[in-house]
């Protein structure tokens, strides 16, 4: 047995380790070649050391260490005999001379032939010796089984990352260098309808969109240096459509190969698609496709400048729209909007916005316009609206009232420029149908003193600063004041008095009518009170309340009964006055409502009655108490024209019904209607209206027991 | 396994194997920054922010790597401004290729066989076009083919007439490397094999010079199916071998097809990337 030769050998880590070297005992290694070892190689277990020497023009090997003999499998001596070809199956011919170099250390990758005749991939490097005759020759497995193990791991790894991206819906690129893609998923495939083949490399750069490719690029370019990015880009399918997409790009580092990336994409063209159907929605007329108000609002806002001109907003309303919609139907209705949209927009100037404001409303803006040409627009649109629409196989001509604004200097908003052709509109509508109206300084002036004063009306309103008057009723029996009427007073304090003619219709224009009914119908209740409470029995027999139209709803019922009860006052004590003209706006739905008034016990009086054109079957359904013979057939008595007063008040009496004349101004009238057969007067020759407090005095001189 | 079939050979007596191993080391030390490069960028822990610090102190090599950042090849179309990012987008093994091209003067055509670049531009574009086939990565095929014929640069540097006649004698690649064989007794492929991995580049590139002439070997399927792209498209008269046989039935003739016109529209710029401008060289 070869006695051992203990070395120390320092390895990298600075771990020191115990090498046992076997030398043959006549041939000593030269102590160079010892060294060389040590300072050329990391000595570890899987470490083979051989030492070469070329005799008589054949390298024969001539020393292993224990590495070796146990890699190679032979025993030492037979190691000893063994040609170094013999070792090296793959270097023939002269080639062995490629691996054991004279002048210089080689170092190859090959397989080295074991005793078995198997072979062991290794890597071989030989470190000549000065004399140029021997080689320490290193072998080292590359197959040893930490290295299969790690093999085998990073396979597994690669095996479960490619099927991950192979597998995975999310269509995923890998770049192999800089552009280039190494890889692609069967999910991108499918994303631009094209084969691998065609995108490998640089050829999936053809599928991003031209216009979208430097962005692209600067993305790769971030995503290579390091960073993670995203962008959006147009991916061109092979059929010629477009994906719009989100591309995520992170960055791959290899070692010692470089930098790629890794792309995933999101396809949003579907999502895209929904939130602009969405958008399209909001702000879109879905029965023309015309921009609605909202998107006029942001229209108008996005261009209006204060102080400047060159604005102008027209303002259009079908005229008889409704008999269209009622008569023909509403599909007949649609239709007509639909064409009315298409003939707008077809004669407005290009860059001009039609948009409908709602219902049978549409509002056109156009952009540096002078009054003359707006106008002249607003015509172009009247003559192309007029030209027949065939509907439900009825011609219909859609005449329109238009309202026309050009922006000035005194509009502050753009708000104030859509509301003023509005205005425009209301007031061409109101000069009758067809008719365009331009509102000039003096109209914007008037409509802005009507809004403010319906602020002050609302405000008078809430303050209880509407009085009342009463205007007392006389029997025609004996003379004797039997009821009052409350007559609703406006007292401003800087435009003084104003006429009930003027703010009844503003309350019932602004929705302020419900207010102001409840503040009469409250009050009168409450004068009542007061009355008894002062007078006893002398007080009025009963107050008339007058009622809007727009108050004949179910809500008044409930609002009297609550307002007589609030008091304490009995039923009987009011009389609800409705005009002719309001019961015959929904004549069923009034005579239901009617029946609950009277059904609470209070009196019904039929106002201002023969100026409407209620059929006389209708009025005998009502459960009225009263007809109020209006004012101006009493005037017509003056001129000897009895007709319509005479038969009014004969029809009361054969309906078993009361009478009360308006408007008495002469003894004469009242002594004619007396004998008419009247049955109650009220004018201004027998008294005129009276506060609460003169009303009081008034009934104390002149009044007999009236209940 | 590789096996070298043929041992008869008619070694010249001017050619010696040995000298011509050893001038590799010696042309190593006429280019400083290039062997640097050669060396540090088979590192795995070396960067682009290292290698083009060296890249830098070689204006030649580094306007090449520029070039070629730039090329169509890379399709990064003109952004690529810095020296730095040029490496990240080329790769690193490009960045030794183009510097294993310096060091052993591949760039100058006076000093190399006839129609050299014409065959190493067509080989390295079609084995890259063609690697995904094989499972390979396109980068290193792309190397790999502008390296293969560094053997034969190096056999006609040493023994230029021969090498020529041995050229023309031998116009097909598969006869010349077995006249080559006969003649050096080494053939051109196995010759930069070895150059290379004296270097250090990996056995996984080097390993694919080797097996070119195994015919059952996929591995060398790459290259060989490169080799007849790049016969067909600048060997006159050139008698087609069935590409089925030479891709161990990986690719057939339609394929071939794209992959042609491919390297036809790309092997002039990388030409001039790898070559650099004539009148600045």
């Amino acid at each position: 047995m070869t006695p051992p030769i203990g070395a120390v050998a320092e390895q990298p880590e600075g771990r020191t380790v115990s090498v046992t070297m076997s030398v043959p005992d006549d041939d000593r290694v030269p102590p160079e070649i010892v060294s060389s070892v040590f300072y050329s190689a990391t000595v570890s277990d899987t470490l083979a050391l051989v030492v070469a020497e070329k005799v008589g023009g054949r390298s024969r090997i001539t020393w292993g260490n224990v590495g070796a003999v146990e890699l190679l499998g032979y025993g030492l001596d037979d190691l000893r005999a063994l040609p170094v070809d013999h070792l090296f199956p793959t270097l023939g011919g002269g080639e062995l001379k490629l691996l054991l170099r004279r002048e210089r250390a080689a170092r190859m990758t090959l397989p080295v032939r074991t005793a078995s005749g198997a072979t062991v991939e290794a890597v071989v490097t030989t470190t000549p010796s000065p004399n140029n005759r021997m080689w320490t020759i290193r072998i080292l497995s590359t197959t040893s089984e930490q290295e299969r193990a790690l093999r085998a791991t990073a396979d597994a790894h690669e095996r479960r990352f490619s099927t991950l991206t192979e597998r995975s819906p999310v269509p995923t690129l890998l770049s192999e260098q800089g552009m280039r893609l190494a890889h692609v998923n069967d999910a991108f495939c499918t994303l631009v309808g094209r084969r691998a083949e065609q995108l490998l490399g640089t050829g999936w750069i053809e599928t991003v969109h031209e216009d979208d490719l430097d962005t692209v690029i600067e993305q790769v370019s971030a995503a290579l240096d390091g960073e993670e990015v995203e962008t959006q880009a147009r991916l061109l399918r092979d059929d010629g459509t477009v994906r719009t997409t989100i591309i995520r790009f992170a960055h791959l580092f290899t070692p010692g190969v470089g930098a790629g990336f890794v792309g995933t994409i999101e396809d949003i063209t579907d999502r895209l698609a929904f939130e602009a159907r969405l958008a399209h929605q909001a702000n879109h007329d879905p029965l023309t496709g015309l921009p609605n108000r909202t998107l006029l609002a942001q229209y108008v806002a996005g261009r209006f400048v204060p102080g400047t001109g060159g604005l102008a907003c027209l303002f259009l309303d079908l005229d008889n729209f409704k008999v269209v919609n009622d008569s023909l139907g509403h599909t007949a209705g649609d239709e007509l909007l639909t064409e009315v949209a298409a003939r707008l927009s077809a004669v407005v100037r290009p860059g001009d916005l039609v948009a409908r404001f709602g219902g049978d409303e549409f509002v056109v803006v156009c952009e540096n316009v002078e009054q003359d040409a707006a106008v002249a627009l607003a015509e172009r649109i009247s003559v192309e609206l007029a030209r027949p629409v065939r509907l439900g196989g009825v011609d219909v001509r859609p005449y329109a009232s238009v309202g026309v604004t050009v922006q000035t200097e005194e509009h502050l908003s753009a708000e104030e420029l859509i509301r003023d052709c509005d205005i425009a509109m209301y007031q061409a509508k109101a000069g009758g149908k067809g008719r365009i109206t331009v509102l000039d300084q003096r109209a914007r002036e008037d409509a802005r003193d009507k809004l403010r004063l319906v602020a002050e009306l609302r405000d008078a309103i809430e303050k209880r600063e509407i009085t009342l008057l009463y205007q007392p009723i006389f029997s025609t029996v004996d003379g004797s004041p039997v009821a009052v009427e409350s007559l609703a007073r406006w007292d401003h304090a800087e435009r003084g008095p104003i006429s009930p003619a003027v703010f009844v219709p503003l309350a019932e224009e602004s929705g302020l009518i419900a207010g102001l009914g409840l503040l009469v119908l409250d009050e009168t209740c409450r004068q009542l009170a007061e009355w008894d409470r002062l007078m006893g029995w002398a007080a009025p027999a009963r107050a008339n309340v007058n009622v809007s139209a727009l108050q004949l709803d179910g809500n008044l019922p409930p609002q009297v009964s609550a307002a007589l009860e609030r008091h304490g006052l009995s039923p009987s004590r009011i009389s609800i006055e409705i005009t002719e003209s309001a019961l015959m706006k929904d004549p069923d739905s009034a005579r239901e409502i009617l029946h609950q008034l009277r059904d609470l016990g209070v009196e019904l009086a039929i106002d201002d009655f023969g100026t409407g054109y209620s059929s006389l079957a209708y009025l005998r359904h009502l459960p009225v108490n009263c007809l109020k013979v209006d004012r101006s057939f009493v005037a017509e008595l003056a001129h000897g024209h009895t007709e319509i007063a005479t038969a009014v008040i004969a029809l009361a009496r054969s309906l078993n019904l009361s009478t009360v004349a308006e408007g008495v101004e002469t003894p004469e009238q009242a002594a004619e209607l007396t004998r008419m057969g009247a049955t109650y007067l009220q004018g201004f020759s027998l008294s005129q209206p009276l506060t609460g407090g003169h009303a009081a005095a008034w009934f104390a001189a002149h009044g007999d027991r009236t209940r | 396994m590789t096996v070298t079939p043929l041992q008869a050979r008619v070694e010249t007596d001017a050619f010696d194997l040995e000298k011509v191993l050893a001038s590799i080391d010696t042309m190593a030390a006429q280019r400083p920054v290039a062997a640097q490069i050669v060396s540090v960028a088979n590192s795995d822990d070396t960067s682009a922010k290292v290698l083009s610090r060296i890249l830098a102190s070689d204006v030649a090599l580094a306007s090449r790597v520029m070039k070629l950042a730039n090329s169509a090849y890379f399709g990064m179309r003109g952004r690529v401004t810095s020296l730095q990012f040029a490496v990240t987008v080329v790769g690193f093994t490009t960045v030794r290729t183009m510097a294993t091209v310096a060091l052993t003067e591949l760039d100058d055509e006076s000093r190399l066989p006839e129609n050299f670049w014409d065959v190493t531009t067509s080989l390295a574009l079609a084995s890259s076009a063609l690697a995904p086939r094989f499972g390979e990565r396109p980068q290193d095929a792309l190397c790999i083919g502008l390296l293969a014929q560094m053997g034969a640069a190096l056999l006609n540097h040493n023994d230029r007439e021969g090498y020529a006649e041995l050229v023309d004698d031998n116009p097909d690649f598969t006869a010349r490397r077995v006249a080559e064989l006969r003649r050096y007794g080494i053939n051109s492929l196995r010759l930069t094999a070895v150059a290379l991995e004296q270097w250090g580049f990996p056995h996984s590139m080097t390993s694919r010079l080797n097996q070119v002439d195994d015919f059952t070997s996929m591995e060398g399927g790459l290259l060989r199916s490169a080799f007849e792209v790049a016969a067909r498209l600048t060997t006159e008269d050139y008698d087609t071998v069935p590409i089925v046989r030479l891709s161990c039935g990986q690719l057939r003739e339609d394929d071939l097809v794209p992959v042609l016109d491919q390297v036809r529209a790309d092997a002039d710029e990388l030409r001039r990337a790898m070559l650099g401008d004539v009148d600045t060289d």
